[in-house]
């Protein structure tokens, strides 16, 4: 009972770090209907500036999310002003072109990583990263619980400007129904703009945390990316809440699955992929679209 | 198309009678030229004609080359273990493609990482595969001429089958699925099993290149033929030359295969090769999605328009 309340606990840890940087993609996705392949490159280049702070200025990760977000949010918005609004535009599915196009993005990310950091390994070190707290007789890294605090303020913050803004409310509008919204004068090309930053901005407040956990090198990115996209087919694409319960469904099987399977760890990634791969096609609408589907027949019988 | 069989003819030419003319350095370039253009001629009958863009080929590679190596190690002729990297190769495009299939557009190559991902961490993590530090072949039977022959047969046997495929209807109904598969469907066209036979036509292509890497390399690892960089090159050979047509993989394999070899060369460029291809796969994106082939005609459109003042640029079609 002990091993499962802490599986359970450590599966909570890791999920508000997992939505963080889905909701990156989610938001994306849902205003531009763009896939980001670009979001892996983005969370990278965020891990190499907090190191580049922490080395050069002495700033802590955690403080220099204040400079890394903002600025990555200025990032996003001029990548949509000069790429991505060259892109021709419209259409319910994502295209191919926009999806090619952040996939070139991403490797001159990795590029430019590897010119001016080099292809070292490296990782960011705190007076605290070797520290950890008794919590439910497991011990927690200190820095863990911080991602967890940090996500979910952040995830917080997000919800509340999305809900009581003018900006924050015609994001969900256009991600609701795009002609409905331009059609009652939402202004479609600063809203693509606004989101394409906050995506950004979501995925450099990821990049910083992983950082804190994590060593990385130019290639970083890459299995969170798949986890990042297999957690918003869970969640249904879009919703906010979604993210939510796709980023908790994965870090329960993750962790169900480390605990109480003798599947080696190296294996771990490979069943994150696979489900992602079983998910799209079993439940290509979402976990939350399966749910109302079932209650519904429920209902009508 | 009289200029792609003019195209075809200089390449045959070219791979063919090269070892009568030229030393061992330039003929494992042409090694590498071949090797690219049976991987980018063989996806691009799936992602060029069919239009599914999978970014996952490199599973069919390895897949390749280690049912080469695991059973010379056994004690097979490597040349013998062909035909079964090709039929392994084959198996795993259907396995692989009854699910994904199902999926249309970004979510399909989506997957396919995905699945190429999972196939890489498990490769390095299985024991009968050598793991991470992989696996080498029976030392005693190697020969470069041999396999230098072998591989350029097989990339003018890719682009030839390709060439044929075009014209059939098969060929075609690829091309309608890809346009618009509800329509084609509508039109009777089983869109799935087509797209799964293209699959393992090309699949059992990638897997037999994959056995020859294996013999000419005598040595292969998760990271070598795994690697998602390898499905990335993949990808991109065709897509710079001209997605969906038959010179543009064979331009694309050409261009890639000589950059590799000047990026290698040289230490400064050696890491920015990330670079040079990704600028070059959003270049296309943004100012010419026919890649090469496409940048050709458009040229070819100006010099017919030389005669008249034009204004601007020509925007092609």
């Amino acid at each position: 009972m002990e091993r499962l309340a802490s599986v359970l606990l450590s599966s909570v840890l890791s999920a508000g770090l997992y939505a963080t940087m889905a909701y990156g993609l989610a938001v994306i996705y849902g205003v531009m209907r763009i896939i980001n392949l670009a979001h892996a490159g983005l969370m990278m280049l965020a891990a190499y500036v907090t190191l580049a702070l922490n080395t050069r200025f002495g700033l802590d990760p955690f403080l220099s999310l204040l400079v890394v977000a903002p600025l990555f949010f200025c990032f996003g918005v001029l990548l949509d002003l000069t790429l991505i609004r060259r892109l021709p535009q419209g259409g319910n599915a994502p295209s191919m072109q926009s999806l090619l196009l952040l996939f070139g993005l991403w490797l001159v990310l990795q590029n430019l990583a590897y010119v001016v950091w080099g292809g070292d390994t490296q990782a960011i070190l705190t007076p605290y990263t070797m520290s950890s707290v008794p919590l439910l007789g497991e011990r927690y890294g200190v820095p863990l619980l911080l991602v967890f605090g940090v996500s979910v303020l952040s995830l917080l913050g997000l919800n509340f400007m999305l809900r009581r803004s003018f900006l924050g409310r015609a994001i969900r509008a256009v991600t609701q129904n795009r002609d409905a919204a331009l059609l009652s004068g939402v202004n479609a090309a600063r809203i693509s703009a606004v989101a394409f930053g906050l995506g950004t901005a979501f995925a450099a407040i990821a990049g910083t945390m992983l950082s804190t956990l994590y060593a990385f090198t130019p290639d970083f990115g890459r299995s969170f990316l798949l986890k990042a996209f297999c957690i918003i087919v869970l969640g249904g694409l879009e919703s906010f809440t979604g993210v939510a319960i796709g980023a908790l469904v994965l870090a329960l099987i993750e962790n169900l699955m480390a605990a109480y399977t003798s599947i080696p760890t190296s294996f771990q990634d490979a069943i994150s992929f696979s489900l992602l791969v079983l998910v799209l096609v079993v439940a290509p609408t979402g976990l939350p679209a399966l749910f109302r589907s079932f209650s519904r027949r429920a209902v009508a019988r | 198309m009289k200029g792609a069989r003019a195209w075809m003819a200089v390449l045959a030419a070219t791979l063919l009678l090269a070892p009568l003319l030229a030393e061992r350095g330039t003929l494992n370039d042409l090694w590498n030229v071949a090797f690219a253009v049976v991987l980018a001629s063989a996806w691009n009958l799936l992602g060029g004609f069919a239009g599914q863009i999978s970014l996952g080929y490199s599973a069919f590679v390895g897949i390749g080359a280690y049912t080469t190596v695991l059973l010379a190690d056994a004690g097979w002729n490597p040349w013998l273990t062909l035909p079964v990297a090709a039929a392994l190769a084959v198996l795993f495009s259907v396995v692989v493609g009854l699910p994904t299939f199902r999926l249309r557009g970004p979510y399909f190559s989506i997957a396919t990482i995905g699945v190429g991902e999972a196939v890489r961490v498990i490769a390095s993590g299985m024991e009968f595969t050598g793991g991470s530090s992989g696996l080498r072949m029976p030392s005693a039977d190697f020969h470069f001429l041999s396999n230098y022959y072998g591989m350029a047969v097989l990339a003018l046997l890719t682009v030839g089958v390709m060439a044929y495929v075009r014209g059939q209807a098969f060929g075609l109904a690829l091309s309608a699925i890809r346009q618009d598969i509800d329509a084609a469907e509508a039109l009777g066209i089983p869109s799935t099993r087509y797209k799964l036979l293209a699959h393992a036509l090309s699949a059992a292509l990638v897997g037999t290149a994959g056995g020859l890497f294996a013999m000419n390399f005598q040595y292969i690892s998760p990271g070598s033929v795994f690697d998602f960089r390898l499905s990335l090159s993949i990808v991109l050979m065709p897509i710079v030359g001209g997605i969906g047509t038959l010179v543009g993989p064979v331009l694309g394999a050409v261009l890639f295969s000589y950059l590799q070899i000047k990026l290698l060369a040289s230490p400064t460029l050696r890491d920015s090769y990330l670079f040079i291809y990704g600028g070059l796969l959003m270049l296309v994106m943004l100012f010419e999605p026919h890649g090469m082939v496409g940048l050709w005609e458009r040229l070819v459109q100006l010099g017919r328009r030389a005669g008249r003042p034009v204004a601007g640029a020509p925007r092609g079609g």
